[in-house]
């Protein structure tokens, strides 16, 4: 096996888990150097034509159409899937609005809030309609590596990509399992 | 495990293990040092068996079995932990999860959470089915407590603590099926039920359903790992509560009353509104320098030596030009004993003050002439005596104010052992379910009191007289009923009135609560004759007189032991040229006790915070240490206990502990403390507490 290819993406999330994991500091040398990153928010790309890839990570939960296609292209291409934090697990902080009407929350967010000026919901053929609840991953596509924490913490993370790559299937032990 | 205790031997974990008769298997884990995990259990409250987390393998049975409910049996094979009882455990707490809304990352309970902290422990990194999103009531109408039912897993702890524990049964289930909800009284909110707010469901609460609105953020609070636990005693009203504070950065983020391990207690260890919330405000920005008042009028922050100094300097002047007489001194009860011995001697000795006194004192006052009815000291009843009452009187007593854990256990003696209870004046927090009630304003309770007293008189001597009633006695109680039926008394009170007096002639332990509205009375005869309505049922020669009174601050009766109010010339207001004033916060103070001040030349004021009320007449203000900042001690309300309080925070910086300040002072008066040390002062006021006796 050459250098293991990996692919990160970010649905319905704040990004945190990205920047948990860049907090690595020194350490993301190291770990860096023993994957092929290729798809990352950070990088540039058109399109999500993923390459056959070991590891698929997705932090954030399934919010809307965008969200439920990728994490099916994405499923397809890797070999071990991984959810990233507690959107990504859970639902998250994102579940906050399943309990409101989609309507309701997007005209909360686009219209009434107290800075918007003759606010529009936005409607466009690029734009991916929003699902009515979010979902947590493993509700969409099976996950085969769970990560939670808000956000993991970068020690966390690199553990469970460095367990994944060694061949093993990482469990968290009780002291780095956090809900928060 | 006692000699004589019956034991049984059991398997527990292939491992022969010899245990007590009769006790559950998770009772005999935990004397064996193995974990079970246990959600809907709790130590202090009667076991459910609701929640099945702790569940057991028992002789192989295919069935798994509670082990919080199920007794030991000799011979019995328990497996407390395998594949199977795990697979039991992680599922049904996935169940929880996903049955309401458990997302830790908004809730305010995250990181102090025992079902967070059982998914930890079980390792559940996921869910395997779906959430259902249902949606419950939040019941945000408490200033105290927020009761959010989509953070509740229905184990019930919080319905058997508030019958259990406070007794008061406001709690209940309500609804069936997934709409089942913990409720109060008959589907009320919080503010319209008749909850006392004493939080011991919030104490046991699990889960994040029911809240505490004070230090509720993360930011505040940090994770309950990080805190530092400091076990004290709550001063706020004199029942000596003990209670677990816990600390995150010198800020207190819980109060907890000691459930288990409080020498029984017959409150069971629960704590009130006052200890667990109120105790939780601020009263703006902390006082960190002392102020001194410019000719111009406007405040200044000022070096410690120069505020001392000009304190001392303008006591001495008042002194040399009026005399001694022309100073007062006046602390609030809420100090500790320390701080007011501290106080009192520095006033006394070392200014001559003609005025030492509390600002409570007029209770007092009240109450040491009554005390010299008997010509004999009299202790006052032992508060944890009101559950053996078989007959209680509250005359212009509001303990929900006062004493709130004592309206807790007069609800208790109702509710459990149906006691005849009385209550005369103010009808704030009275439950409805209170036998005899009535509604009078405070200037009408001395006739209350002497018509039950003369009532009580009439009553006894038909007793005595086998059915024949004295003509006298009988006459002066319906004389004594006329002017309190045009107190606004109905007719049908009248009654009442007589029902309870006989329910009072029958008693064998009664005990009489009386409060601040009777005591701060103008007259002390009311007061009189309610000692001697107690007197009636004659003296216990164990636990003293059948009446305590309740009073209005934390310390009031060590206060009172200390002299603070007898001990001081009779005040004439004329005379309060330049004083001093120590309070313990600035609520200590009501608008009555800032009208008393008069307007002297000179007030220097010793407070956590800046006064408002008094800007205008004082002229310095020293900061000083709230109770949680320092070491002291306080005596019960009753006068039977001193307990000591622990020092549970820092100080802010630039705040001197009232020792360092009195001993200034002191110093600048010219003034030598017969106190060694802090330490001295605390065993010197101990033992006046304990000398003290009644005037006369």
């Amino acid at each position: 096996m050459g250098v293991p290819k990996v692919a990160t993406v970010w649905f319905e999330g704040c990004s945190g888990c990205h920047m948990s994991f860049l907090d690595l500091d020194e350490d993301l040398v190291s770990t860096l150097s023993k994957i092929e990153l290729t798809f990352t928010p950070i990088t540039d790309f058109k399109d999500y034509a993923f390459p056959e890839l070991e590891v698929g990570i997705i932090e954030g939960g399934i919010g809307n159409e965008e969200h439920l296609e990728v994490a099916h292209k994405l499923r397809k291409r890797c070999k071990i899937l991984v959810a990233w934090g507690d959107c990504a697990v859970f639902g998250g902080v994102n579940t906050l609005r399943n309990w409101i009407p989609k309507t309701d929350v997007l005209r909360r967010g686009y219209v009434e809030t107290e800075s918007t000026v003759n606010g529009v919901i936005p409607i466009h053929e690029e734009l991916p309609p929003l699902l009515d609840k979010v979902l947590p991953v493993n509700q969409v596509v099976p996950v085969d590596v769970y990560v939670p924490g808000c956000p993991p913490s970068p020690e966390v993370l690199a553990y469970s990509l460095v367990s994944i790559l060694q061949g093993r299937t990482p469990i968290l032990p009780n002291e780095m399992m956090h809900f928060d | 495990m006692e000699a004589n205790q019956k034991t049984v031997k059991i398997m527990m974990d292939e491992k022969e293990v010899l245990v007590p008769e009769g006790i559950t298997i998770l009772e005999a884990a935990q004397r064996n040092g193995i974990h079970i995990p246990t959600l809907c259990h709790h130590p202090a409250l009667t076991n459910w068996g609701g929640c099945r987390m702790c569940v057991v393998e028992v002789d192989g049975s295919p069935k798994l079995a509670a082990s919080c409910v199920m007794p030991v049996r000799e011979g019995m094979e328990v497996v407390t932990n395998n594949d199977r009882i795990l697979e039991s455990r992680r599922t049904v707490l996935e169940f929880l999860f996903a049955e309401r809304n458990h997302n830790c990352m908004f809730c305010p309970q995250s990181g102090d959470c025992e079902l967070q902290t059982l998914a930890y422990e079980l390792g559940m990194d996921h869910l395997t089915m779906s959430f259902s999103f249902n949606s419950f009531p939040t019941d945000v109408t408490s200033e105290y407590m927020t009761i959010d039912h989509n953070r509740c897993i229905l184990c019930g702890r919080c319905v058997r603590a508030c019958a259990e524990i406070a007794g008061t049964h406001v709690l209940s289930f309500h609804n069936r099926g997934p709409r089942n909800l913990v409720g109060l009284d008959l589907h009320a909110t919080r503010e319209g039920s008749t909850c006392y707010g004493c939080g011991v469901c919030l104490q046991v609460c699990p889960t994040g359903a029911i809240t505490n609105r004070y230090r509720t953020h993360y930011a505040v609070k940090g994770h309950a790992k990080d805190w530092k636990s400091v076990e004290s005693l709550c001063s706020q009203c004199g029942l000596l509560c003990p209670t677990t504070s816990y600390v995150h950065d010198n800020t207190v983020v819980k109060i907890d009353g000691k459930l288990q391990g409080n020498g029984g207690r017959p409150d069971g260890g629960q704590l009130c509104y006052r200890g667990r919330f109120e105790i939780l405000k601020t009263a703006g920005k902390r006082l960190v320098h002392p102020m001194v008042k410019g000719k111009d009028g406007t405040w200044k922050e000022e070096s410690w030596d120069r505020a001392l100094a000009l304190v001392a300097e303008k006591l001495k002047s008042i002194r040399r030009a009026h005399g001694g007489e022309a100073l007062f001194g006046l602390a609030s009860s809420a100090l500790s004993n320390e701080e007011l011995l501290q106080f009192r001697d520095l006033m006394a000795q070392g200014c001559s003050a003609g005025h030492v006194g509390s600002l409570d004192a007029e209770h007092f006052n009240a109450v040491s002439k009554a005390w010299e009815l008997k010509g004999e000291p009299l202790k006052e009843a032992n508060w944890k005596r009101i559950p053996e009452a078989d007959f209680i009187l509250l005359l212009g007593a509001n303990p929900y104010q006062t004493q709130p854990i004592v309206s807790t256990l007069v609800r208790k003696a109702i509710l459990e052992r149906g006691v005849p209870v009385g209550l005369a004046g103010d009808m704030d927090h009275v439950p409805p379910f209170v036998p005899f009630q009535f509604p009078l304003k405070n200037e009408h309770l001395p006739l209350f009191i002497k018509a039950f007293r003369a009532e009580t008189a009439a009553a006894g001597k038909k007793i005595s007289k086998n059915g024949k009633g004295s003509g006298r006695g009988k006459q002066e109680a319906t004389e004594m009923w006329a002017p309190l039926k045009e107190a606004g008394l109905p007719k049908a009170a009248k009654k009442t009135f007589q029902e309870m007096v006989s329910a009072f002639v029958r008693s064998r332990n009664p005990l009489i609560l009386v409060g601040e509205a009777v005591t701060g009375l103008k007259s002390p005869s009311a007061f009189q004759d309610a000692m001697k309505l107690a007197l009636l049922k004659g003296v216990d020669s164990d636990h003293g007189l059948r009446l305590m009174v309740l009073k209005p601050y934390g310390n009031s009766a060590g206060a009172w032991k200390l002299g603070l109010s007898s001990n001081g010339v009779s005040k004439s207001k004329n005379a309060w040229k330049g004083g001093l004033l120590c309070l313990g916060h600035p609520k200590d103070l009501n608008s009555k006790a800032v009208a008393e001040l008069g307007n002297p030349d000179f007030l220097g004021v010793i407070s956590p915070y800046f006064p408002e009320t008094l800007a205008d007449r004082c002229q310095v203000v020293l900061p000083k240490p709230l109770s949680m900042e320092s070491a002291g001690t306080y005596t019960s309300v009753d006068g039977w206990e001193t307990g000591f309080t622990e020092k549970v925070l820092e100080p802010p910086e630039g705040v001197r502990n009232s020792w360092e300040t009195l001993t200034s002072l002191a110093d600048r008066m010219g003034f030598r403390h017969k106190f060694k040390n802090w330490d001295d002062l605390s065993k010197k006021a101990l033992k006046a507490i304990k000398s003290w006796r009644p005037a006369g």
